[in-house]
């Protein structure tokens, strides 16, 4: 029995590092109250009992559960963008979705060593899960595009169309030329990696980003990624023939669209910059300031090339796997399928762009919310008694500072060092 | 009339029996004993009431010789008068801790420290 009993508290020691910090006094109760408990099969019970307490609040909702979503969703996503052996790179596809995962699962046990857990903030979470959702549904996007310029069709319109746009001296009819070789893999998968690093560390404890900042951020971000895939929803073709817009070059959303990507950072970041502090009474809250407002440019740019990312390549492997779609989407009175089999094949081709505007939105977004935020940065206020302050009696107490942000200023303060080290 | 929110008979039958003395702080084992319940149901439905701020937990400030220290429950304000509401609410009479249902008579012996918290009841 007694063994028993050793048994349950070493399970229990094992399992209280899985609890969260609030729940860890009641694992801590349980088992102190069994000490209460007559010695025997009573107490045995009472700690069985107190396992499955720690099972149910640790295990269950929280790690365990987003643990158990992501492998399902990762094994899914591995699943799909798995690539036939029988094409050429398959094993530099295989190894990029094995990597993949791996990076995904393997990132934030690193990152939680080194940024902290993720940020209690719902918009952290959503962030964080949205990203990691995108990436995984990119995969088989991917894998689905990638070989489809290379694949040789089999016969009919398709194969004199694909003859006919340059692509002659891929193969033979039927075969499959695979996806990127390793150097386009390992560019790819350093790319996800750089990517899911900066959203483990914006959507972390440590880094002290704040949720308004990444909420305006993520704002900015849907917004300009909505109007740019508005502009080219079928992919970044030539082909604007579609349901949605006229396709005109000079379209006023294609105006907006570079309007966003150059000023809905700088907007973001000044937005950020001013909820975190109207006016710094100190260089070390202005530059805490600043770092706010340079990182809401970068998560919105960020936010809208993954939203773009994720939904033109998605919508290009849609119209790849599902041939009834292409009707619908190229959109024209008399198209035929060898035209919209054109379109497709054109899409896939320049699928390489997004990996462009994955690279080089966040730059733009780092540059342009540096511009804003430097252009709107308030003059810090000097500390003590300012000209007209008061007449000439004896100086009074200090009066209460204003409760500025939400009351959030000692925060900031506090946290200004942490979050200019990485910015 | 104020609505209360709807208990599971579990969580009616802790909330009866820290209706009792609701100014006095329980132990866990106490209240397993008083409604017959096991510590792996018991303990998740005072999780849930401490997480509506319907009950209150605190450790014991001064342990017996040799034992750890023990946790403490009793009702919040809000959790009195969710528990008054609910139980009078129920159909049927209010659900009595099963000890009471068993017909055992139920030990009103302070338990073991109880006088130790007495400086924590306020």
């Amino acid at each position: 029995m007694n063994r028993l009993n050793r048994a349950a508290a070493a399970a229990r020691h094992a399992a209280a590092w899985l609890l969260p910090a609030g729940r860890r006094d009641w694992a801590a109760a349980v088992w102190a109250e069994a000490h209460q408990v007559p010695p025997g099969l009573a107490r045995l019970a009472w700690r069985a009992g107190g396992v499955w307490v720690l099972a149910r609040e640790a295990l269950m909702p929280r790690r365990l559960g987003r643990v158990v979503v992501f492998a399902a969703a990762a094994a899914v996503a591995a699943w799909a963008a798995w690539p036939d052996s029988s094409v050429l790179h398959a094993d530099a596809d295989q190894f990029g979705v094995i990597a993949t995962v791996l990076l995904l699962a393997g990132l934030p046990l690193l990152a939680r060593r080194f940024f902290g857990p993720v940020s209690d903030s719902r918009i952290a979470r959503f962030l964080r899960a949205a990203s990691y959702a995108v990436i995984l549904a990119l995969m088989p996007a991917v894998a689905v595009v990638a070989p489809y310029p290379l694949t040789v069709p089999q016969r009919g319109a398709e194969l004199r169309v694909f003859i006919a746009g340059g692509n002659a001296t891929h193969g033979m009819p039927g075969t499959s030329a695979g996806g990127p070789p390793w150097p386009g893999e390992i560019f790819f998968l350093a790319l996800t990696a750089c990517y899911v690093v900066v959203i483990l560390w914006l959507t972390s404890r440590r880094s002290s980003v704040a949720p308004a900042t990444l909420a305006a951020g993520t704002g900015a971000g849907i917004v300009f990624g909505l109007v740019m895939y508005s502009v080219a929803p079928l992919g970044l073709t030539q082909y604007a023939s579609n349901p949605w817009l006229p396709g005109s070059q000079v379209d006023p959303l294609v105006a907006l669209a570079w309007i966003l990507l150059f000023g809905g950072p700088a907007a973001a970041g000044v937005l950020a910059a001013g909820w975190y502090c109207r006016r710094p009474d100190s260089i070390k809250l202005a530059q805490a300031r600043a770092g706010q407002g340079i990182v809401a440019g970068v998560v919105a740019n960020l936010v809208g090339a993954l939203f773009v990312t994720v939904a033109g390549t998605g919508i290009i492997a849609l119209t790849i796997k599902v041939a009834r779609l292409r009707p619908l989407v190229y959109h024209a009175a008399h198209q035929s399928e060898a035209a919209a089999y054109g379109h497709v094949l054109h899409a896939s081709e320049h699928v390489g762009t997004y990996v462009v505007m994955c690279v080089a939105f966040p730059l733009i977004g780092l540059v342009m919310s540096s511009l804003g935020v430097a252009c709107t940065m308030p003059v810090p206020r000097q500390s003590g008694p300012q000209p007209g302050d008061g007449g000439g009696g004896p100086p009074g107490p200090e009066p209460a500072p204003d409760p500025p942000d939400g009351g959030r200023r000692a925060e900031a303060e506090a946290d200004a060092d942490r979050l200019l080290v990485p910015v | 009339m104020a609505s209360h929110p709807r208990f599971s008979a579990q969580t009616l039958s802790v909330l009866a029996a820290l209706c009792d003395q609701p100014s006095l702080w329980q132990h866990g084992y106490a209240l397993a004993k008083q409604t017959g319940l096991k510590s792996g149901t018991l303990y998740p439905v005072l999780i849930r009431l401490a997480d509506q701020g319907l009950v209150e937990a605190c450790w014991q400030d001064e342990p017996q010789p040799g034992r750890p220290r023990r946790h403490l429950y009793r009702l919040t304000a809000a959790g009195l008068a969710s528990a008054t509401g609910a139980l009078a609410s129920t159909a049927g009479p209010a659900p009595e801790p099963a000890a009471v249902r068993a017909g055992a008579r139920r030990t009103r012996a302070a338990p073991a420290g109880r006088g130790t918290v007495a400086g924590v009841i306020p």
